[in-house]
């Protein structure tokens, strides 16, 4: 059985405040989302930072991830910034295929 | 108490007098809560406030009475308590109220700022411990952002999908001098909830209703939450389509309408469950397909398409795929959906006759119903019963969790929003005697029962020294059935009847009349049929005092219709092991 996950690269602002690293990462934990890997880096404006979110949709889909993370009133906005939405595949190949 | 004169901005104050001075400008008149050494500052300005501050026996309580007293009156409730154990009390109820969507600022003191991560006496880390269930939280160690924060607090809580937000304040914010500026505007960069549905949405709305011939209007707890019964009503009407409530919407339709197909889920009717299974369209208001609505996910309206309206985009799409998704209020949602239908529906006009009769046929054949025991004991769905009938249509219910709590929502007949508060998404035992209190505090006038369960009413009654002192007579019907009977009936089916750990010897310890007379409250108690409603009559002729009914009923009784959890709504059984008689009708 292999699973076909989509990854997609996220840029997220959000703002510059204590916890919010905390608010993002409990989120994508408590709803099962996937993170591959998390960036949090300034932007020119001192108040917004910019986490850059790699994410691997696999039962839910983007949208489902995007719409939870717009929730968060940390959270200003949301650009999938995929280069090329590209398969990825688990360990083992898919031989159904 | 003394009117509330708004103080002007640019005064120098305390960060304590700010915060009072703020939950004054934000239009609280009550709040709840219990004071200790963190929050100890703010307590002193209270004193003086024009905010009514009730005095509970346990923060949890001082939340679940803010719950319901938002519920009741669709504005904020308040609740605070002091740092560390004050502070995790709130966790249930704001866990509670995030379930449910519910208006709530809770506000609790933290340790001072230089000793915040230093494990310092009743330090706990409320914020980060409340964060995946409250739509935003703070915590203010400069007291010039008091005010602020409290204006955007109320704001988030009240607004879009209404929920808890949670302020804690370090005790030497409070104490230091700092100047009050009461926000003209509010901006946030990260919250703008939609409440203006998009027209073409709407337009394709009303394009699916009108091709539909087995539509259901699927009615959730959004519908009361945006005061939008009198625009379903219409809605529905001019359809002509049937009706579902959740637990969540019970009074949102009135229950007497002949559209009205009663309660889906666990426990809801025949003829509910049935019209969302064989429906070809589920038109969605304000609902979430919540798991104990729809059983099984792979089989529930197997034949539906979906349309799809809530105040939340996170909601479209999570559980089930929506054909059409509609983001706004519902109230705005629906008020334009009726002038959009109406064209659709003078182009085509599908034939509903049909499928109203088969709903017709579910309901009349299928209607709820219990057994009444032959040894002449108690059966507690008639003591419900009973207390709705007598007690009418204006009365405000609240319920604990488990047995009662689906009685109350079965045999209880709803004709009003806001008539019916329960804990719906998180079953929290323990809401009833509380939520029953803030409902009482918010709508004094009105005749407010707890039915609630001798295990529930074991979790929070404390609140009843409160109601008493407090001049907040509610009345409690406690259902003692002796044990955790909603547990207990899992046992009976799922356990071969190994009643491990539910048996409460509550009819002989606690005495509750006893019990309730010690906390000031009339203790009264029924044993026998005969007995029933002149108890219930006395209950309802003392309004000075609250009430608590000892109705001690049979042990045995189980909710039905129940569909077992993780299992299709198709196989919803009306009785043990006995399903609905599909052979005999035509669907
Ligand atoms: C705080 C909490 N603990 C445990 C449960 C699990 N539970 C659900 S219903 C129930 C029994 C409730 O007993 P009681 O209040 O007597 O109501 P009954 O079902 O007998 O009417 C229990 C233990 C819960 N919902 N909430
Ligand atoms: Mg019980």
């Amino acid at each position: 059985m292999t699973t076909n996950r989509r990854q997609h690269t996220l840029e997220v602002l959000v703002e510059n405040e204590p916890g919010v690293l905390a608010r993002v990462a409990g989120l994508f934990s408590r709803r099962a989302f996937n993170i591959e890997t998390l960036n949090v880096g300034p932007t020119e404006d001192s108040s917004i930072s910019k986490m850059i979110i790699g994410v691997a949709v696999e039962g839910h889909s983007l949208e489902q991830v995007i719409a939870q993370l717009d929730k968060l009133v940390s959270v200003i906005s949301i650009k999938d910034v995929t280069a090329q939405a590209k398969e990825v595949h688990d360990t083992q190949p898919d031989y159904q295929n | 108490m003394a009117k509330h004169v708004p103080t002007a901005n640019g005064t120098e104050m305390t960060g304590a007098t700010s915060l009072v001075k703020s939950l004054e400008a934000a239009g609280v008149e009550v709040m709840f809560g219990l004071p200790g050494g963190a929050i100890l500052p703010a307590y002193d300005p209270i004193f003086d406030s024009t905010i009514r501050h009730i005095l509970v026996r346990h923060e949890q309580g001082a939340g679940h009475a803010a719950t319901g007293y938002a519920q009741v009156t669709g504005r904020a409730g308040v609740c605070i308590a002091t740092s560390g154990p004050g502070a995790t009390n709130l966790v249930t109820p704001l866990m509670d109220a995030a379930m449910d969507s519910v208006p709530l600022v809770a506000i609790t003191g933290q340790v001072p700022s230089a000793a915040i991560g230093t494990d310092a006496f009743q330090e706990a880390d409320i914020r980060g411990i409340t964060m995946p269930f409250t739509k935003h939280n703070y915590l203010v160690t400069d007291p010039a952002e008091i005010p602020g924060v409290i204006a955007e607090a109320f704001h988030i809580a009240t607004t879009g999908r209404p929920g808890p937000v949670l302020v804690d304040v370090a005790k030497d914010a409070l104490q230091k001098m700092t100047t009050y500026n009461w926000p003209t505007s509010i901006k946030l960069a990260g919250y703008n909830p939609k409440t203006t549905p998009d027209a073409q949405a709407i337009t394709d709305a009303a394009a699916l209703i009108a091709q539909s011939s087995k539509p259901v209007f699927y009615v959730g707890g959004g519908v009361i939450k945006a005061n939008a019964s009198a625009e379903l009503r219409q809605l529905v009407e001019l359809l002509g389509a049937p009706v579902v409530t959740t637990l969540m919407a019970r009074g949102a339709f009135p229950d007497s309408h002949p559209l009205h197909m009663g309660m889906p889920g666990m426990h809801g009717t025949v003829a509910a469950v049935t019209a969302l299974q064989k429906a070809d369209l589920l038109i969605t208001l304000g609902a979430r397909f919540d798991d104990r609505v729809t059983g099984k996910l792979s089989t529930f309206a197997p034949n539906a398409k979906i349309l799809h309206a809530d105040i939340d985009p996170a909601e479209i799409g999570k559980n089930r795929h929506a054909d059409v998704a509609v983001v706004g209020d519902v109230r705005e949602t629906i008020s334009a959906l009726i002038p959009a239908l109406k064209a659709a529906l003078a182009k085509s006009q599908p034939d509903l006759s049909t499928w109203l009769r088969q709903m017709n046929s579910l309901k009349a054949t299928y209607p709820l119903g219990y057994d009444v025991p032959d040894d002449g004991s108690l059966s507690p769905q008639l003591v419900i019963e009973r207390i709705g009938k007598i007690s009418g249509t204006d009365t405000i219910f609240t319920s604990g969790v488990g047995q009662h709590q689906m009685w109350a929502s079965q045999f209880i007949s709803y004709e009003h929003p806001r008539t019916w508060l329960n804990s719906g998404g998180a079953g929290t035992m323990g809401y009833g005697v509380p939520a029953a209190m803030g409902a009482k505090v918010g709508a004094p006038n009105a005749t407010v029962w707890a039915i609630d369960g001798d295990g529930c009413f074991q979790m929070t009654n404390q609140e009843l020294v409160t109601c008493a002192l407090n001049n907040i007579p509610i009345k409690v019907a406690i259902i003692n059935n002796e044990s955790l009977g909603m547990v207990r009936q899992w046992q009976t089916l799922f356990y071969e009847g190994r009643y491990s750990n539910t048996s409460l010897e509550s009819k002989r310890v606690p005495n509750f009349p006893m019990l309730a007379e010690s906390m000031g409250c009339v203790g009264l108690s029924c044993e026998r049929p005969e007995d029933l409603d002149k108890t219930i009559e006395k209950a309802m002729s003392i309004n000075d005092q609250p009430v608590v009914v000892d109705f001690r009923v049979h042990r045995d009784a189980m909710v039905w219709p129940m569909v077992a959890a993780g299992t299709s709504n198709d196989e919803i059984m009306i009785a043990r092991a006995t399903a609905p008689d599909w052979d005999s009708q035509e669907l």
